[in-house]
């Protein structure tokens, strides 16, 4: 009796994995039906395999792709005005109707007039679109926008307009969010998990991709990992580095390495004392041995960042990493610059988050005696999450360790912090950095927007409102059932999964 | 009887009250701003100041906590900032995944408990005694969280024997099982299903039963050793009562007041240690939902959680005091 | 004389009282003498040594080290430290203001006591993590805030019991027969009431103490306790979440603390009720 029930148990412990069925362990949930009422990345990610987005960015190429839209250009006369041709004959999910320009045009006033949304910083260089034909949009920028597509692809979703003005918001959202992309969307239950159905009829789905995609949240990393050896996940997002030897180790399941796009930096505000104090700030740069960090914390598995930017980043020179501007540990350097600043051993506090980056609690413990040995008197703030954000985005924090993610094309990030005026988190205000951004950012000329890009990183550094300390290496965890290369931008398609036998 | 028990239920409607007004307050005056935590990264400042005007957040701290109250006499408890949908309906949602881990658990406690009191009770000084002792200090000692990591890393980790989170596997159950999947299923005759949410529900529960299985134990044994000496056993077993009925339904019955009044006041604590058993597993209740809102600031949810938490405990101990009633009658005719 | 002597120790040797009251002596020498007995100072880093395993009694850092190379035991004794302070002062603090309120609740009578306990109730009906959470969150880190938020809950135990006892205590002869001397009301709530309360009080505070410490240790998991500089094994624990199947001992060693801790001081508190609470001194004691 008791055998048959350890039995029963034991087979029960391993579900068998329903072929083409693959389940993905993430640690985000998407909060709401509106496919508009979300910005974190795991909802850009359904829906744009779900209802569809323009284009998307393509790490193997380096390069921007279409999706829904085939073609784009710019008007050389008037940069500000941008043409997309959509791809024809486009049959949407279970009705068929065509994806139309109007259907574009709809989505781009949706996003700005609808009360959830949170989307309206992807359009905000948006002027206007206009609907020049059943398969082509215009669209006019406020100002010449090189980086528009950074703002665009990947981020503007489409859905249907007939739908919409037919059911009305609520039952558009709950019951009829049928899209033109390759997954349907079978049940969304908010805050567990979102499971995605593939439309066969779709011509980007292919009999490889798996049937079913389900995201499920996990957000403990030992519970994604342990799921993942138990064939509970066949993906398992985020692997910090220590866990991931388990997973090299199993004959289940592979690490797949790739680097993030996402900048983690030391910001310091010169609006508070002692940060006011360009050497001071400087020296922080100095002081720390990221080398170290990388290696004995971080398991070799982050690429330091010469740079605000690293390879992964569109405008990447490596020749500026090895000129000598690019900031060395040296903390004899940091010790002189210290001095050299009158700081007088005042306290300072290193905010960071706990648990919101990979280990990023023991990097900045690691960073506290580092600081000291220079002289610097740090201690580490581990407030909660909630606390720590709303102060960074008003602007309240001194000096902090944070990431910014989502950075192929930095321009946006780049203003979005160091500019004046751009948002309060840093509130630099350094005319070097301002006419670099302006310059750059108005270059639709590729090579010489990414040299004037170089010149506004040596802009940056000069002033040293930040320390660009790495960007990690993404580690998913994936099962040796199914092949699957991970992008830098973390996204999960299933059109770029196969489901081996 | 009756007229006692309605002054006392009318007796808390002031201090469920008074919570409502602290809680507001409380979260009100924490730092962090929703608007801040909840719009994205690239939000610009007019985004911020709609959504704060579109929450209310823009009026004085009176004005909203008068429009709350008035909106609750009504039974509308608000709009969650996060999920856009009205707080009754998400925590709808969620709740019951918390009753049901929080009943099993209670189950769990009992089930261990009450017999290991009794045995101890009845054999002080024995091996019974002696091993019981041991379960019911232990399960008063160890941290449930510790208890639940420890678990989900031997049982599901290296054992593999049960699921490490979740309530049940997609694909075995239909649909979303936002309500009482074991017991749904058990009513449907959908057995495997069943045996999924039970699966699923084990570790959980004991993690968050084995305090509760402590304590009932502790005050069932003392509660035993104490009725054992009464003369009215000692006539029963002149009578020739055998030992086992003596034990199981005349000491029993006496000794049952104090454990139903311990274990009320514990529930409370059951309640709010599910809240961080259920982050532990990924349990979706109330109490994950709960810690989500807290990070997010999300107030209508959060007040509405808190205050559905404590109608909850003060439901309970209403039920005791009625259950004290029934159990002792002596307690009936006390003013 | 010996006998005497012996009939007061005698009852204090069972087993139970030795092992508790033995836990927590270790816990309370551990603590006091934490920056004599430790090897290592407990925030010093060595990143090259992270993340070793326990050497045992043979190597440089018997329990191992961290993620960022802190030696393990060495921060198990300043976190019992830091553990003694917060369970001491947070019994000390709430049974001040517990027997206080609860005394002058049952001595006074009328509105006062209405008011005092219609506050005991709003604090008793609230879940009890949720009031130290939001405590902390509006507060923030520090060992001040995270004493009040565990006070908050604490103090409501004695001012029921002080309370009980007051109210009895009232209508006595003796009280009586002060209040005719012309003793003040204060001069009698000190002198009479709170003297009785001390069995009730110690038995109550060895549970609370337990109590504490097993909080600390879940707000600390949360996030939600000390700034990191100071040591605690609750956030041990919370560190040595994320490492748990891969570097054990960064858990399992604080979780023990707690375990054995809380269990040394149930099991004293218990043996000290069955002491001092003559109505079950009859029942026999289990274990011991």
């Amino acid at each position: 009796m008791v055998a048959m029930a350890i039995t029963a148990f034991l087979a029960g412990a391993q579900p068998a994995a329903a072929r083409g069925r693959v389940t993905v362990g993430v640690t985000e949930t998407i909060a709401s039906y509106d496919p508009y009422a979300d910005s974190v990345s795991l909802a850009y990610s359904i829906w744009c395999q779900v209802l569809g987005c323009l284009g998307v960015y393509d790490y193997s190429k380096a390069d921007y792709v279409g999706m829904l839209a085939e073609s784009w250009e710019v008007d050389k006369a008037n940069p500000t005005i941008w043409t997309f041709h959509l791809r024809h004959g486009l049959k949407r999910q279970n009705d068929g109707k065509e994806l139309t320009a109007d259907d574009v045009v709809f989505s781009f006033h949706r996003i700005n007039s609808d009360p959830q949304s949170q989307q309206k910083q992807n359009v905000a260089p948006v002027k206007e679109m206009t609907a020049v034909d059943k398969y082509t949009v215009r669209v006019v920028t406020k100002a010449p926008t090189a980086t528009l597509l950074e703002y665009l692809f990947d981020r503007f979703i489409i859905t249907g307009k007939d739908l919409y003005e037919k059911y009305g918001a609520r039952d558009a959202d709950r019951k009829y969010l049928w899209g033109w992309g390759p997954y349907k969307l079978k049940e969304l239950a908010i805050g567990q998990r979102i499971v995605l159905e593939k439309d066969p009829t779709n011509p980007d789905a292919k009999p490889e991709n798996p049937d079913t995609l389900i995201f499920t949240i996990m957000r403990e990393p030992e519970q994604r990992v342990t799921a993942l050896l138990n064939n509970e996940i066949q993906i398992a997002e985020f692997i910090p580095p220590q866990l991931a030897q388990r997973v090299r180790e199993s004959k289940s399941a592979k690490i797949a390495e790739v680097s993030s796009v996402e900048i983690m930096f030391l910001a310091m505000s010169p609006k508070y004392k002692p940060w006011d104090n360009l050497k001071l700030r400087q020296a922080v740069c100095y002081a720390i041995d990221r080398d170290s960090i990388i290696k004995n914390i971080l398991g070799g598995e982050a690429d330091r960042l010469d740079g605000p930017i690293g390879p992964v980043q569109y405008g990447y020179d490596p020749a500026y990493a090895k000129r000598s501007l690019f900031i060395p540990y040296d903390p004899a350097k940091a010790k002189e610059l210290v001095k050299e600043s009158g700081y007088k051993g005042e306290p300072v506090d290193l905010y960071t988050p706990v648990g919101r980056y990979i280990d990023d609690k023991e990097v900045t413990q690691a960073m506290i005696p580092m600081l000291n040995a220079v002289g610097i008197n740090a201690r580490l703030r581990t407030p909660e999450w909630a606390t720590l954000w709303s102060d960074v985005q008003k602007g309240k924090t001194p000096f902090y360790y944070m990431g910014r993610g989502s950075v192929v094309d930095p321009s946006p990030a780049l203003w979005q912090y160091f500019e004046t005026g751009g948002s309060p988190r840093i509130g630099i205000s350094d005319p070097g950095i301002d006419k670099a951004l302006a310059a750059e950012s108005v270059d639709f000329d590729p090579a010489s927007r990414k040299k004037r890009l170089n010149l506004a990183f040596k802009a940056i550094e000069d002033a040293a409102p930040a320390c660009f300390m790495w960007g990690h290496h993404l580690l998913h965890g994936i099962s040796n059932s199914i092949e699957f290369k991970p992008d830098a931008g973390g996204r999960i398609f299933g059109t770029q999964i196969t489901v081996k036998q | 009887m009756v007229g006692y028990l309605l002054r006392r239920a009318i007796g808390t409607i002031p201090v469920i009250l008074l919570i409502s007004l602290l809680v507001f307050l409380l979260i009100h005056a924490a730092p962090g701003d929703p608007a801040d935590l909840l719009l994205s990264d690239q939000a610009t400042p007019q985004d911020v100041a709609e959504a704060r005007h579109r929450w209310g957040l823009d009026q004085p701290l009176y004005v909203q906590y008068l429009r709350f109250l008035v909106n609750v006499l009504k039974g509308d408890f608000g709009t969650s900032f996060r999920y856009s949908d009205p707080v009754i309906t998400v925590i709808g949602e969620r709740l019951p995944a918390t009753i049901e881990l929080a009943v099993v658990s209670l189950l769990i406690a009992v089930a261990l408990g009450l017999p290991l009191g009794v045995w101890a009770g009845a054999k002080p000084n024995s091996w019974a005694d002696n091993l019981g002792s041991f379960f019911g200090f232990f399960g008063i000692s160890m941290p449930n969280f510790w208890f639940g990591i420890m678990l989900i890393l031997v049982v599901a980790g290296y054992l593999n024997w049960l699921p490490s989170s979740g309530r049940s596997t997609y694909g075995i159950a239909r649909g979303s099982e936002t309500g009482f999947y074991i017991t749904a299923s058990l009513l449907a005759g959908n057995f495997a299903a069943a045996w999924d949410g039970v699966r699923h529900i084990i570790l959980p529960a004991i993690a968050l039963g084995t305090n509760m299985m402590g304590i009932i134990m502790r005050v069932t044994r003392s509660a035993v050793l104490e009725v054992m000496h009464e003369d009215f056993v000692r006539t029963a077993r002149a009578k020739g009562v055998p030992e086992r009925a003596v034990l199981w339904r005349h000491v029993l019955r006496n000794a049952l007041v104090p454990v139903i009044t311990v274990g009320g006041l514990e529930l409370g604590t059951l309640l709010s240690g599910s809240i961080i058993v259920e982050t532990v597993f990924a349990w979706p209740g109330s109490g994950s939902l709960l810690i989500s809102a807290i990070e997010s600031r999300d107030y209508p949810l959060i007040t509405g959680t808190v205050i559905i938490y404590t109608l909850a405990f003060v439901a309970i101990n209403f039920m005791i005091d009625i259950l004290y009633g029934f159990v002792d009658p002596r307690i009936r005719f006390e003013k | 004389m010996r006998a005497t002597r012996w009939r007061v120790i005698r009852p204090l040797l069972k087993p139970k009282i030795v092992v508790g009251a033995g836990i927590v002596l270790i816990l309370i020498v551990a603590g006091a003498l934490a920056p004599w007995i430790a090897p290592y100072d407990p925030n010093a880093q060595d990143l090259a040594l992270a993340l070793k395993p326990p050497q045992w009694l043979f190597g440089a850092h018997v329990l191992g080290t961290d993620a960022v190379g802190r030696d393990i035991l060495s921060r198990l004794f300043y976190g019992a430290r830091v553990s003694l302070i917060i369970a001491v002062t947070v019994v000390l603090i709430s049974g001040v203001v517990g027997v206080g309120l609860g005394a002058i609740s049952g001595y006074f009578a009328g509105l006062v006591d209405f008011v005092i306990q219609k506050f005991v109730e709003v604090i008793w009906a609230f879940p009890p993590l949720l009031l130290a959470i939001a405590i902390m969150a509006f507060l923030g880190q520090g060992l001040g805030n995270l004493i009040l938020a565990l006070v908050m809950q604490r103090w409501i135990s004695y001012c029921r019991v002080a309370r009980g006892q007051a109210l009895s205590m009232r209508s006595r002869e003796f009280v009586e027969a002060a209040r005719a001397l012309g003793a003040s009301d204060a001069r009698i709530v000190v002198r009479h009431v709170v003297p009785n309360l001390f069995q009730s009080a110690v038995v109550i505070g060895t549970f609370a103490m337990a109590s504490a410490i097993i909080s600390e240790a879940a707000l600390s998991f949360l996030g939600l306790g000390v700034p990191p500089e100071i040591p605690t094994w609750g956030s041990m624990l919370a560190d040595g979440r994320t490492y748990i199947s891969t570097s054990w001992w960064l858990a399992l060693f604080p979780g023990l603390c707690i375990f054995f801790t809380v269990l040394g001081i149930n099991l004293l508190g218990d043996g000290l009720r069955d002491l001092l609470d003559p109505r079950l001194k009859r029942s026999g004691s289990g274990i011991g």
